[in-house]
C-alpha cells in the first residue's frame, strides 16, 4: 500500500528527516514512535502534502502511484487520511456541511454520485455514535470551541466518514485523558480492516495499549532507527529514548 | 427645481421658502454649512481615502421627489406617513426631530434638498410582528441624475421593531444621497438592516439617537458599488443604552466602497459593539473608520470595535482605521483591526479532507461574510443575501452546490 524509499525532507532548509524507508501493507496498523523533533509530524504532514516541506530525496510510493505527485485533496480522494495533531478550527463553516462537502467531493473524484441529506444524515448519526461525537458537535462550526478531546473525537469521527485507505493519525493522544483515549482508541479500532493500512505516529506508548500495533518503528533524528514488534514499545516505555539514542552514538 | 443639469452646490437655492419655519431655518443652516464648507475634498480627514470631486464637479439632473415604497404588509402598531403631508397638516410635529442634528458635506445637502421622505412613528409598547420593508428603486435612467432619500423613524419607548432597507440601482452615473434619522425611546429595540445593491454613486448617513436602556442593532450589508459611502452613527444618550454595529461588505472590480462608523457613548452604563468584515478583489478598494468616543461621564462604559478583511487580489486596497477617544476612567473598551488572506492552515484542512482548493477557498470565502450575514433578522432576506453573495464571490455556485 505505502513504500517509503530514502525519504529526505527539509523545512526551511533545515534537514528534518534524513533517509526514511518504509513499507506498510493493507490490514496492517504500524507505529511510529519518537521523541519531540524526531520528524514524526513532518511524516505526516509529507505525506498528507501540506506546503512548506521540501522534499529533497528518495520518493513515495501509494498504490503504486507517486505519491508526491498528487495535490492534498487528490491524495485524499485516493483513500489517504491524516488525523491532525492539532486540528484546526474554522468558524463559519458548519462540520456537517463541510463533511458533505468532503464526501461527495470525494465520491466525485471516484466516480460516484453525491450522497444524499437523508443518506448523508443517516451515515453521519451512525459514524459519530462510533466515537460518541454529541449531534449538537456536528452541527457546530469545524472544531470551533471544541475541547482537546472533542477535536480528537471528530478527527476519527471523519475518518469514519470519509473510509480511508490508509490512515495517517498524528499523536491521536496528545491532550487526552484516559477516558478520552479509549473513545478514540475503540473508534479506530472499530475501523481496523483487512483493506486499511493505518500509521499510528504517538510519543507515548499509552495509545498503544489500546490500539495495539504490528510493527513498531522508532524514529530519532529523521531516521528509523529501530523496528520490531509492540514489545519494542513497551521495551521504550521502560527505558526511554535516550537508551537507543546513546545506542546509535556510542 | 430646474430641469436643467446642474452641480450639486449650484443647485442649493437662494432662499428657502416653502414648508414649517423650523424647517426653513433647518434646511437654511444646512445651505450655510455648505457655502462655508463645500463638500469633501481630499485634504478632508473623514474623506481622505474617497475622492469625490467626480461627484463634486458632476452636473446632475434632479428626479422627482424620491420616496421611499413600502414592500409588503405593514404591520401594526406603525404609521407612516409622507414628510411633505405632516409638513402642511401638523407644521410643528416633527420639530426638533428631523434634521435634529448639524450636518455637512452631503448630509447637509441631502438636508437642504430632499423633496419628501416618510415619517416612521413605532407606537409607544408596539412589538411589530414583521419587518417593515423598505425599498429605495434608484434611478435607472442612463443620464446623471440625483435623489436625496429621507427616512425618519421614530420608536417609541418600549417598543421593538425591525426596519429592512434595501437600496438597489443599476445606472452608474447616477447620485443617491440618503440620509436617515431614527430615534430610539427608553427602552424601545430598532433593528436595522440596510443593503446596498446597487452599481452607481451612493453616498449615505444612518443617524441614531438612543434614550435609556434602548437597544439598537444594525447589519449593513454592501455588495458593491462604483462608490459607496456610509456613516452610521449612534449616539448613547441614556444609561443602559446598547447598541451593536455590524457590516460586510464586498468591493470586486473597480468598485470603491467606505463604511464609517461612530458611536458616541455619552451616559454611563452603556455597551457597544461593532463587528465590520469585508473583502477586498480584483481592483477594488475597501475602507474602514471607525470611531468610539467615551464621554467623561460615560463611566461603566463597554465598547468593543473590530474590523477584519480579506484581501483576495494584489490589485485591491484596504485602508482600515478603527479608534477610540476616551475621556472616562472606569470603561472596558478593545479595539482591532485586521487585514489578511485565507488562512493555510484552514486551506490545507479542507484540501486534506478532499475539498479541491477552488471549493476550498471559496467556502472560506463564504464563511467570512457570512458570520455577519448570519445577524440579519429576518430569514428571507437572510436567504436572499447569502445568495447575493454567493453570486458575488469566487467559485462561490459551487459553495452554493455542496451546501
Amino acid at each position: 500500500m505505502l513504500k517509503i524509499d530514502n525519504l529526505h525532507v527539509e523545512v526551511d532548509g533545515k534537514p528534518i528527516l534524513n533517509g526514511i524507508n518504509l513499507e506498510v501493507n493493507a490490514g496492517e496498523v504500524h507505529a511510529i514512535m519518537g521523541p519531540n523533533g524526531s520528524g514524526k509530524s513532518t511524516l505526516a504532514y509529507v505525506l498528507a502534502g501540506r506546503d512548506g516541506y521540501e522534499v529533497t530525496g528518495g520518493q513515495i510510493l501509494y498504490r503504486g502511484q507517486d505519491l508526491l505527485e498528487l495535490a492534498p485533496e487528490v491524495r485524499a480522494a485516493e483513500g489517504v487520511f491524516l488525523g491532525f495533531q492539532y486540528p484546526v478550527a474554522i468558524p463559519g463553516v458548519s462540520n456537517i456541511y463541510f463533511l458533505k462537502a468532503a464526501l461527495n467531493a470525494i465520491r466525485k473524484h471516484r466516480g460516484q454520485d453525491p450522497l444524499d441529506a437523508i443518506d448523508f444524515m443517516k451515515l453521519s448519526k451512525e459514524k459519530a455514535a462510533l466515537v460518541q461525537l454529541p449531534d449538537q458537535l456536528t452541527k457546530r462550526s469545524v472544531n470551533d470551541g471544541f475541547s482537546g478531546g472533542e477535536k480528537k473525537r471528530n478527527e476519527i469521527f471523519q475518518m469514519a466518514m470519509l473510509e480511508p485507505l490508509l490512515a495517517v493519525l498524528d499523536e491521536t493522544d496528545s491532550g487526552l485523558d484516559i477516558d478520552a483515549l479509549k473513545v478514540v482508541a475503540d473508534g479506530v479500532n472499530a475501523l481496523r480492516s483487512p483493506e486499511r493500512a493505518m500509521l499510528v505516529i504517538t510519543h507515548y506508548q499509552r495509545l498503544l495499549d489500546h490500539i495495539v500495533p504490528d510493527v513498531v518503528h522508532v524514529l530519532i533524528d529523521g531516521q528509523i532507527v529501530r523496528t520490531g514488534n509492540k514489545e519494542l514499545a513497551q521495551q521504550l516505555e521502560a527505558e526511554g529514548y535516550a537508551e537507543v539514542r546513546d545506542a546509535m552514538h556510542p | 427645481m430646474t430641469a436643467e443639469p446642474q452641480t450639486l452646490l449650484e443647485s442649493l437655492p437662494r432662499a428657502f421658502d416653502a414648508g414649517p419655519q423650523w424647517l426653513r431655518s433647518v434646511r437654511e443652516s444646512a445651505a450655510d454649512a455648505l457655502r462655508t464648507g463645500g463638500l469633501p475634498t481630499k485634504k478632508t480627514e473623514a474623506w481622505r481615502f474617497t475622492p469625490v470631486r467626480h461627484v463634486a464637479d458632476a452636473a446632475f439632473a434632479s428626479t422627482d421627489a424620491a420616496i421611499p415604497s413600502i414592500d409588503g404588509r405593514l404591520p401594526e402598531g406603525v404609521t407612516v406617513r409622507r414628510l411633505s403631508e405632516v409638513f402642511s397638516t401638523d407644521p410643528g410635529l416633527l420639530e426638533g426631530r428631523l434634521g435634529r442634528q448639524a450636518s455637512e458635506h452631503f448630509a447637509a445637502l441631502n438636508t437642504a434638498l430632499f423633496e419628501d421622505g416618510l415619517w416612521l412613528h413605532v407606537e409607544a409598547g408596539a412589538v411589530l410582528d414583521t419587518p417593515i420593508h423598505i425599498a429605495h428603486a434608484l434611478p435607472a435612467s442612463p443620464d446623471r441624475s440625483v435623489s436625496y432619500p429621507r427616512l425618519l423613524v421614530t420608536a417609541d419607548p418600549g417598543s421593538e421593531s425591525t426596519l429592512i432597507e434595501t437600496y438597489r440601482g443599476t445606472s452608474s452615473d447616477a447620485l443617491t444621497n440618503s440620509l436617515v434619522e431614527i430615534e430610539v425611546g427608553k427602552n424601545a429595540s430598532v433593528r436595522h438592516v440596510r443593503v446596498h445593491e446597487n452599481t452607481g454613486l451612493q453616498v449615505g448617513r444612518v443617524d441614531v439617537r438612543q434614550e435609556a436602556d434602548s437597544r439598537y442593532r444594525s447589519v449593513v450589508v454592501t455588495l458593491g458599488g462604483a462608490l459607496l459611502r456610509l456613516d452610521v452613527r449612534a449616539l448613547l444618550d441614556g444609561p443602559g443604552a446598547e447598541c451593536r454595529l455590524d457590516g460586510a461588505y464586498l468591493a470586486d472590480g473597480s468598485d470603491h466602497v467606505d463604511h464609517h462608523t461612530l458611536v458616541e457613548h455619552r451616559a454611563p452604563h452603556c455597551r457597544s459593539d461593532q463587528v465590520y468584515r469585508g473583502i477586498a478583489s480584483g481592483k477594488g478598494t475597501a475602507v474602514f473608520d471607525g470611531i468610539v468616543v467615551v464621554h467623561r461621564d460615560a463611566q461603566k462604559t463597554e465598547a468593543h470595535q473590530e474590523n477584519r478583511n480579506l484581501l483576495l487580489s494584489e490589485t485591491a486596497t484596504v485602508h482600515t482605521k478603527p479608534h477610540l477617544e476616551i475621556d472616562a476612567d472606569d470603561v472596558v473598551c478593545s479595539h482591532g483591526a485586521t487585514v489578511g488572506s485565507l488562512d493555510d492552515g484552514q486551506l490545507f484542512y479542507l484540501r486534506a479532507r478532499g475539498i479541491p482548493l477552488d471549493l476550498a477557498r471559496a467556502m472560506l470565502t463564504f464563511a467570512f461574510i457570512e458570520q455577519v450575514v448570519d445577524e440579519v433578522p429576518d430569514d428571507e432576506t437572510r436567504a436572499t443575501l447569502r445568495e447575493a453573495v454567493l453570486a458575488r464571490i469566487p467559485e462561490g455556485e459551487s459553495v452554493r452546490d455542496v451546501t
